[in-house]
């Protein structure tokens, strides 16, 4: 008989689970209260934070890039299927963020503009568009100081080109212009547009907007067929379409696969008393607003750290009222019960001896490079193990970088393990 | 009116008085005395209201606790409030408290106390367009604010006025600026010189902070108007700190992200202490606290514990303030007099000039304690010291004169249809500079681009960022940030830091790197205020902008983060100090001009 998997969270770590385990033969059920980190991120996949990288290469005298660690082919494989990434097997990618810099990344989603791509030297047009947020000429000369924009030759100049056919879309969000571009005769409109302002000039490389290229996949590349040359996002650090399009790609996915998805929040995760079917699940896993429990032989958590939701912080003294708080307590704790141990890398966490909660002053915003206590807070684990058939990944375990392809990592291993281990 | 200006226009001297502290007292008698003709040059270490008088309550009251010693003190800071009111009534706000008296055993003797106090009171709320008092029952309380919590006999109302003291500072400066006064920001005196036989002043060595270039400046008179560094100040001149010494007294306050209640509402600490909570421009402030406070006074900062005392205070009354979501502190230094005490003489006035001819320093003076509500009238007491030292006749005219912007009313719903831009953002450009948005309106239809908002939580449009940096002297996005409230909101400036770095490096022609740097400064900065009073809700927000900011940015790799100052900022344009970025690339972030 298959074994049943039950993986919690729709982020990128469970979506990797769900397909790991559904690859491993497993039946497969996938509970998710909604949208995590993996939704709110703006398109780059590493696998360390890209600071963290360009420290170590600069430490070593390399090329940022040179230190890209080949990756594992079943995680290819995963990228591959999902279909809304490129990453590079061996090489890495820059992108040029909203904020004026030109960043490393190990991969990216297809519809931001890869820097490395366009080979050395050339021009990259960035069309003035009256949104907030996005300043053509300022943002076009912060990229051009940057120095890696530098070391790649690349000159970055505003030109004038309509983006916008409505004036109300001067102040609509993001998200919402990005969808406009989903209709096919809005992006040939914008492809004719660009095409007209790529043609009054020479050595021209790639034409470079805001967050704005469609809620469906492929957008972008269309739009480079359509103006000749390639054209693509700058990346925002939340709230970008590319979570939107991570979700896309993700749905389809789990249809493909025949991938059985509960959009419910789960309450707990306790071990199953004698099962009456005389069944084996070890597991029994609870909803919300929902008597029945599901039953499966794993349980991978993927539920995401305090930036998905799957962790809370809860001082005691939160909701304590007039008076004193009743007693220190954990200061976080899981979105569901589960019987697991939450740590912060250097150990299980503790009640805090205060009666309020812990002293932030220090630890709640990242120095060097150590994580900040809020990225750092998850379930302990070994690996990928938190308990005997249950399993973490991506930012729900303790400690681990914070980044797309770990998550896709941990998340593809958990869902093998928790499909084969006994 | 025609007086002799006997030792005015001395061929010695390069201008008549240095005002060292761009703090309301520095600014104000900066202004006072470019009015009264004496040329002025003040020098102000970090930016104008860095220190207490851009972390105050906020509050420009009538000074309603020297009623039982001195009301005629009360009177006069009435009298002044009114005044104030008059030069700039677009930066005041009216802010109505409430109250509230708790049933216990001595709660009927508290009342009529309290109801006697306050009726003593409205005697002079007339002078500054105040409202009477209202005496309430427990449940016209809390109809008035649901919140109320407690076992409460009934409360009172009263009438204060709120105002942003940051805003007040710089119209201040730009205002003795028009009238022919040098005001410098980021340059620190270092040394008041004074001639050897006589003691008097002759100059002053100043630095500028960013370039390191050090400069002197001749004058026969300086005025220490440092606030709480005021000792440190005196030190400077070659006097021993106790010559001009002020109890520094910390005081911390915790910002919500939105208007919690109507009124501002008065509570208890476990330990007695009076503290409030106070709707204040968009925001809800809770303070306040006061501590000594022997630390690094450009590095000041809240701390868990002082919020959680607070937190717990205002509980008591509003325990709804527990489930709210706090989305920042702030934190600042009083200069209190040292020479306070329990005798009722010395607690009927909170401001005092110091001549230090009795210290041999003749020509140095020291303006010490005071209230941004006092401020004008110190200034005034302070110039007229100058116009007898100086020999001018000139009256004191600042109370009569409009402070920039306070001179016309501007309707902000005209204001948005013309420049296009939403009624909010109008509206808030209009409380903070008054006419003068008129000005940055004329940017906006000169080039609409700039009618853009830069920051989306306190509508800041990219007109008046620029308007900041070329009108009132703001050179970095922390000093944007303290002019506008620019990502001070919810997000923490996770949205617009970068943005206005960029604005302000093109504004300054400075390379675009720079204004990267400074933006990242400022976000590390404000999560270092915000992470002190985290709460659920804002925790997941954290977590957010720490990634956000990762991706887009990237984080400066320096370990000394967890305690940075505001000095960081020296040192990194310090030559061998580098951050991390600039070591990745082998090149200095922002190199010496
Ligand atoms: C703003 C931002 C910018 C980022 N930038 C980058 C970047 O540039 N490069 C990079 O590599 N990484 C970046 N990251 C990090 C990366 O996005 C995350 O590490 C990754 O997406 C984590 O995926 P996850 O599946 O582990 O968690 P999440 O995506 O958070 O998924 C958690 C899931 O669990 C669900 N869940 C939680 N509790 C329950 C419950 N009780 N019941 C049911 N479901 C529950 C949630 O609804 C959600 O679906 C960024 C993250 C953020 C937030
Ligand atoms: C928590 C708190 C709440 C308050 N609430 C209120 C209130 O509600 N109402 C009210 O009326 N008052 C209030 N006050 C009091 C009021 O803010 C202060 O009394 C007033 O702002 C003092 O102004 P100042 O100019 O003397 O000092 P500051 O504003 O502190 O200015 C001193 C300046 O000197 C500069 N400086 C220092 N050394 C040098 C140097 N060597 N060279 C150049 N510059 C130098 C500093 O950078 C600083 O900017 C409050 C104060 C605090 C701390």
């Amino acid at each position: 008989m298959p074994r049943s998997v039950i993986v919690i969270g729709s982020g990128v770590a469970g979506t990797a689970a769900a397909w790991g385990a559904r690859g491993r033969g497993s039946k497969v059920v996938l509970v998710s209260a909604g949208a995590g980190a993996s939704a709110f991120a703006g398109g780059a996949v590493d696998d360390v934070p890209w600071e963290q990288r360009t420290r170590a290469a600069h430490a070593l005298g390399l090329e940022a890039h040179a230190t890209a660690a080949k990756l594992p082919g079943a995680l290819l494989e995963f990228v591959g299927a999902l279909g809304v990434w490129d990453v590079p097997a061996a090489r890495g990618c820059y992108l040029a963020t909203m904020a004026g810099r030109v960043r490393p990344a190990r991969g990216r989603d297809r519809a931001l503009l890869d820097l490395e791509a366009l080979g050395r030297g050339g021009r990259v047009l960035l069309p003035r568009v009256s949104r907030p947020g996005w300043d053509a000429d300022a943002l076009a000369r912060a990229l051009g100081d940057d120095p890696f924009a530098k070391a790649l030759k690349l000159q970055f100049e505003a030109v004038d080109a309509p983006v916008l056919r409505f004036d109300e879309e001067r102040r609509v969000t993001d998200a919402d212009l990005a969808a406009r571009h989903d209709d096919p005769a809005r992006l040939a409109w914008l492809g004719e547009s660009l095409r007209s302002a790529v043609a009054e000039g020479t050595g021209v490389a790639a034409v470079l907007l805001g967050p704005w290229l469609g809620l469906g996949l492929g957008r972008a590349d269309k739009l480079a067929a359509l103006v000749g040359l390639p054209v693509g996002e700058a990346l925002i650090g939340a709230g970008s379409p590319a979570g939107l399009r991570f979700e896309v790609a993700r749905d389809a996915l789990f249809k493909a696969g025949g991938i059985e998805v509960i959009s419910r929040r789960v309450r707990a995760v306790g071990v199953a008393g004698g099962d009456a079917s005389g069944g084996t699940a070890r597991f029994a896993v609870s909803l919300e607003e929902k008597d029945a429990s599901l039953r499966a032989d794993a349980v991978v958590l993927a539920t995401g750290g305090v930036s998905g939701g799957g962790v809370i912080y809860t001082p005691a003294e939160h909701g304590a009222g007039a008076d004193l708080p009743s007693g220190g307590r954990v200061p976080f704790a899981l979105s569901l019960t589960a019987p697991v141990r939450l740590g912060d890398g250097r150990g299980a966490l503790e009640a805090t001896s205060s009666l309020f909660g812990p002293a932030l002053d220090t630890v709640a915003w990242p120095t060097g490079s150590r994580q900040s206590l809020l990225e750092a807070v998850g379930v302990q684990c070994t690996g990928i193990r938190a308990a005997h058939g249950l399993f973490a990944a991506g930012d729900a375990i303790a400690a681990r970088p914070r980044t797309v392809l770990e998550a896709a990592a941990t998340g593809w291993h958990a869902g093998v393990e928790a499909a084969s281990t006994g | 009116m025609q007086a002799s200006p006997v030792r005015l226009r001395r061929d010695d001297t390069d201008v008549d008085v240095v005002v060292i502290g761009g703090g309301v007292n520095g600014v104000g008698v900066a202004r006072d005395a470019s009015q009264r003709g004496l040329r002025v040059a003040l020098f102000e270490r970090n930016d104008l209201a860095f220190g207490a008088s851009g972390n105050s309550s906020g509050m420009i009251h009538g000074g309603p606790r020297y009623l039982t010693n001195d009301p005629h003190v009360t009177e006069t800071s009435c009298r002044d409030s009114g005044h104030i009111q008059a030069i700039a009534p677009h930066l005041l706000f009216r802010i109505p408290f409430l109250a509230p008296v708790e049933r216990s055993a001595r709660s009927r003797v508290m009342f009529t106390l309290m109801d006697a106090f306050f009726e003593a009171y409205d005697r002079y709320q007339p002078f500054k367009r105040g409202k009477r008092h209202a005496r309430l029952s427990a449940d016209e309380l809390r109809q008035l604010e649901p919140g109320l919590a407690g076992d409460l006999m009934g409360g009172f109302s009263m009438d204060e006025w709120g105002i942003d003291g940051a805003r007040l500072c710089v119209a201040n400066a730009v205002d003795a600026m028009e009238r022919g006064a040098k005001v410098y920001v980021g340059h620190t005196v270092e040394r008041v010189e004074r001639r050897e036989d006589t003691g008097a002043v002759v100059a002053v060595r100043y630095r500028d902070r960013h370039t390191g270039a050090g400069g002197r400046l001749r004058t026969s008179v300086v005025i220490n108007a440092t606030g709480a560094w005021s000792s440190i100040t005196a030190a400077l001149g070659g006097l021993p700190p106790t010559a001009s010494r002020v109890r520094p007294g910390k005081g911390i306050h915790i910002v919500y992200d939105r208007r919690l209640t109507s009124y501002a509402i008065m509570g208890q600490t476990i330990d007695g202490r009076q503290i409030f909570m106070c709707p204040w421009e968009n925001v809800t402030v809770i303070g306040t606290t006061d501590d000594d406070f022997y630390g690094d006074l450009d590095g000041v900062r809240a701390n868990s514990e002082e919020v959680r005392y607070l937190v717990q205070g205002i509980a008591r009354v509003f325990p709804a303030i527990r489930n709210a979501r706090a989305i920042g502190t702030y934190a600042g230094v009083r200069p209190t007099l040292h020479a306070y005490g329990p005798s009722e003489d010395e607690l009927s006035r909170d401001h005092q000039i110091i001549d230090h001819a009795v210290h041999g320093a003749p020509g140095l003076f020291s303006m010490i304690g005071g209230k941004l509500a006092s401020y004008r009238l110190f200034s005034e007491e302070m110039a007229d010291v100058l116009a007898k030292h100086f020999g001018i006749g000139l009256r004191c005219a600042t109370h009569v004169t409009s402070l920039p912007g306070g001179d016309a009313t501007v309707d902000p719903f005209a204001l948005a249809e013309r420049a296009g831009i939403d009624a909010v953002a109008a509206r808030r450009l209009v409380y903070r500079h008054g006419s003068r948005a008129l000005h940055v309106e004329e940017r906006m239809k000169a080039r609409p681009r700039e009618a853009v908002a830069v920051c989306p939580c306190e509508p800041v449009t990219e007109a008046e960022v620029r308007y900041t940096v070329r009108h009132e002297l703001a050179r970095t996005v922390d000093d944007v940030s303290r002019r506008t409230r620019l990502g001070l909101g919810a997000c923490g400036g996770m949205r617009c830091a970068a943005r206005c770095g960029q604005i302000v490096a093109s504004e300054r022609g400075l390379p675009p790197r720079e204004g990267m740097r400074q933006a990242i400064n400022f976000l590390e900065r404000q999560a270092l205020t915000r992470v002190v009073a985290l709460g659920p809700e804002q925790a997941r927000q954290e977590a957010l902008a720490i990634a956000s900011v990762r991706s887009e940015l990237g984080l400066m790799g320096d370990d000394d983060l967890a305690t940075a100052p505001a000095w960081r900022q020296i040192a990194q344009s310090e030559p061998g100090e580098q951050s991390a970025h600039s070591r990745a690339q082998g090149e200095v972030v922002c190199p010496d001009p």
